[in-house]
């Protein structure tokens, strides 16, 4: 921080040619810090060409070396929603409505993956690119910023077989979709905002490491992806809609097949409000910790 | 605003050493959070003090890595950083290239500032030598397009151009040497601060990146040096300042400063090693 364009050298005290061509003369003021700083997004764009390498560079390397490549990003939440189908639809018969067992599960499953990946990505953000944090300066929400990027590949790759999926089950979405765009939004600022919290976190504490898959595994059961949000008794429902996901998840169900699914406003009313606090909270804390990442990496 | 490029004053920067088990540092701060507001609410009902700050022994101790240094250096000055390990160089390089904030104190930097603290930050294995260009130069600093424009003049200075398509993990530790200081050497900015980055690669390559430095100095650009080799300090600037346990204890003309500094004892054994 504190890349301020300050002013510019009048013309006749540049010191040499070479400061001539620049646009101006930077002023840099280093001085201590305390307490909250400000998100100064105008030099965050400054460095998006950096971001762009950083989100290229993780899709180029993530399948290096891997047989079926970007094929994971359709076969985690296939499978589950396979596993999810047997047991589920065939076993426990869980209500759904017109809605089949396997649309019902995929269509949740999609947002639930990027969430997942996307957050365990963002855990390690900072501990996985210690020579970033630590030799060299920009501003460090470069990093989460292009992993939620690359994250969001996935997520596309993905969201085409829940399209192909919705054409042989011949489902064809109403007008509810066009809310869709929301849903990816909100579903990118719960992973984004999550993430922040926990990379910042986890530089100085590496439990946070640990933590991660258990409490994906917690959140999975807090959110209505194997079973609707129908079955959580209405006066607890708002409550239950502090959970983010919740209303991510019932929110792209709905734009998806909304013509015969229902959208519990009470859930998403207090997602939206959950996922905004989280973001905000989880940017400006990371902003925070970001003037002491060097020392405690 | 005067005719500096560098002008730090009274610039101190403290460490908390942890006397705490690492696995404990969590225990620690969970306690210290619940601690607070039970301290609080037990000093309203209580007026002695003394109940609460009870034996504990300290868990942290500060640790003074630069205390109160101050200097400015104008511009095209070429200035070398030297002094025993710990003695706070490589912290005042990372406050000045931003990395770390100052616990107390102002640095005023005109111009941008390019700060190469280790060569090839942010190599990644898997890619090429021509992708890693493009990520590492934009790693530094450096627009793409500006990447683009000094390609081949890169490409030229490192001397790997039949590798360049080659992942970067195949490369000998030598031509990945000289990949990154080709990278960091056509940076632009108009003050450039490099730690240590000749202990790596031949004499010949040296030699080469001392002359390109020079060439940087002479093009009128900022040069701070940190280095444990004297002949490359002597050889590269013209003034030096002399750090010891945190402060300045001599600013002058290079051989002057580095004959000061071979008279020193070595403190180290029982100096911090923080910074190197």
């Amino acid at each position: 921080m504190n890349r301020i364009m300050k002013s510019t050298l009048p013309k006749k005290t540049k010191p040499s040619d070479l400061l001539v061509n620049q646009s101006g003369i930077h002023l840099t003021e280093i001085k201590p810090v305390k307490g909250w700083v400000p998100l100064q997004l105008a030099e965050l764009w400054q460095y998006r060409d950096l971001v762009y390498l950083l989100v290229w560079r993780d899709i180029k390397v993530r399948y290096k070396q891997t047989v079926v490549g970007s094929s994971w990003a359709i076969l985690q939440p296939l499978i589950t929603m396979i596993v999810f189908t047997l047991l589920f639809d065939k076993l426990v018969k869980i209500e759904t409505g017109e809605t089949p067992y396997p649309i019902f599960s995929y269509s949740a499953l999609v947002p639930w993956t990027f969430f997942t990946h996307a957050m365990t990505k963002l855990s390690t953000c900072l501990t996985g690119n210690y020579d970033l944090v630590t030799k060299v300066y920009f501003p460090k929400l470069v990093l989460p910023i292009s992993i939620i990027l690359a994250a969001l590949v996935d997520f596309i790759i993905s969201f085409i077989m829940l399209l192909i999926l919705m054409v042989i089950y011949g489902i064809t979405p109403g007008i509810s979709i066009i809310t869709l765009p929301l849903f990816v939004i909100m579903a990118v600022a719960t992973a984004f905002g999550i993430g922040l919290w926990l990379a910042a976190v986890n530089l100085q504490f590496r439990d946070i490491s640990n933590a991660v898959p258990f409490i994906i595994q917690i959140w999975m059961f807090i959110t209505p992806i194997a079973y609707p949000s129908s079955l959580i008794p209405e006066k607890w429902r708002a409550l239950y809609g502090l959970n983010p996901m919740a209303g991510v998840v019932e929110g792209f169900r709905w734009a998806l097949v909304g013509s015969s699914w229902e959208m519990p406003v009470s859930i998403l009313a207090t997602s939206l409000f959950a996922v905004a606090v989280l973001l905000m909270g989880g940017l400006f804390f990371y902003r925070r910790k970001e003037m002491t990442f060097a020392e405690v990496a | 605003m005067g005719n500096f490029a560098i002008k730090a004053e009274n610039l101190s920067k403290s460490f908390r050493i942890s006397h705490l088990s690492q696995s404990l540092e969590l225990h620690d701060a969970l306690e210290r959070l619940i601690r607070t507001p039970a301290r609080l609410v037990t000093n309203l009902f209580s007026n002695s003090q003394s109940a609460t700050q009870v034996t504990r022994l300290p868990a942290y101790e500060t640790l003074w890595a630069l205390k109160e240094i101050a200097f400015e250096i104008k511009h095209g000055e070429v200035v070398g950083f030297i002094g025993h390990n710990g003695a706070g160089k490589s912290v005042a390089l990372k406050i000045l290239a931003n990395i770390m904030k100052p616990t107390k104190g102002l640095a005023q930097i005109y111009g941008r500032v390019g700060a190469i603290l280790e060569v090839g930050t942010g190599f990644h294995p898997e890619l090429t030598g021509r992708e890693n260009i493009y990520l590492n130069g934009a790693i530094l600093g450096m627009k793409n397009h500006e990447i683009k424009l000094k390609f081949e003049e890169i490409v030229d200075f490192s001397g790997v151009e039949r590798f360049l398509d080659m992942p970067v993990k195949r490369y000998s530790s030598g031509m990945r040497v000289r990949l990154a200081f080709a990278v960091a050497a056509h940076l632009e900015p108009e003050v450039l601060l490099f730690d240590e980055i000749l202990a790596v690669g031949d004499n010949a390559f040296e030699k080469k990146c001392i002359d390109k430095m020079k060439a940087l100095a002479k093009s009128g650009r900022t040069l701070i040096f940190v280095s444990h080799k004297m002949a490359s300090v002597e050889n590269l600037c013209t003034r030096a300042l002399l750090f010891q346990q945190g402060k300045i204890i001599m600013d002058g003309s290079c051989p002057d400063v580095i004959t000061h500094y071979s008279s020193l004892p070595n403190p180290n054994g029982k100096a911090n090693s923080k910074d190197e």
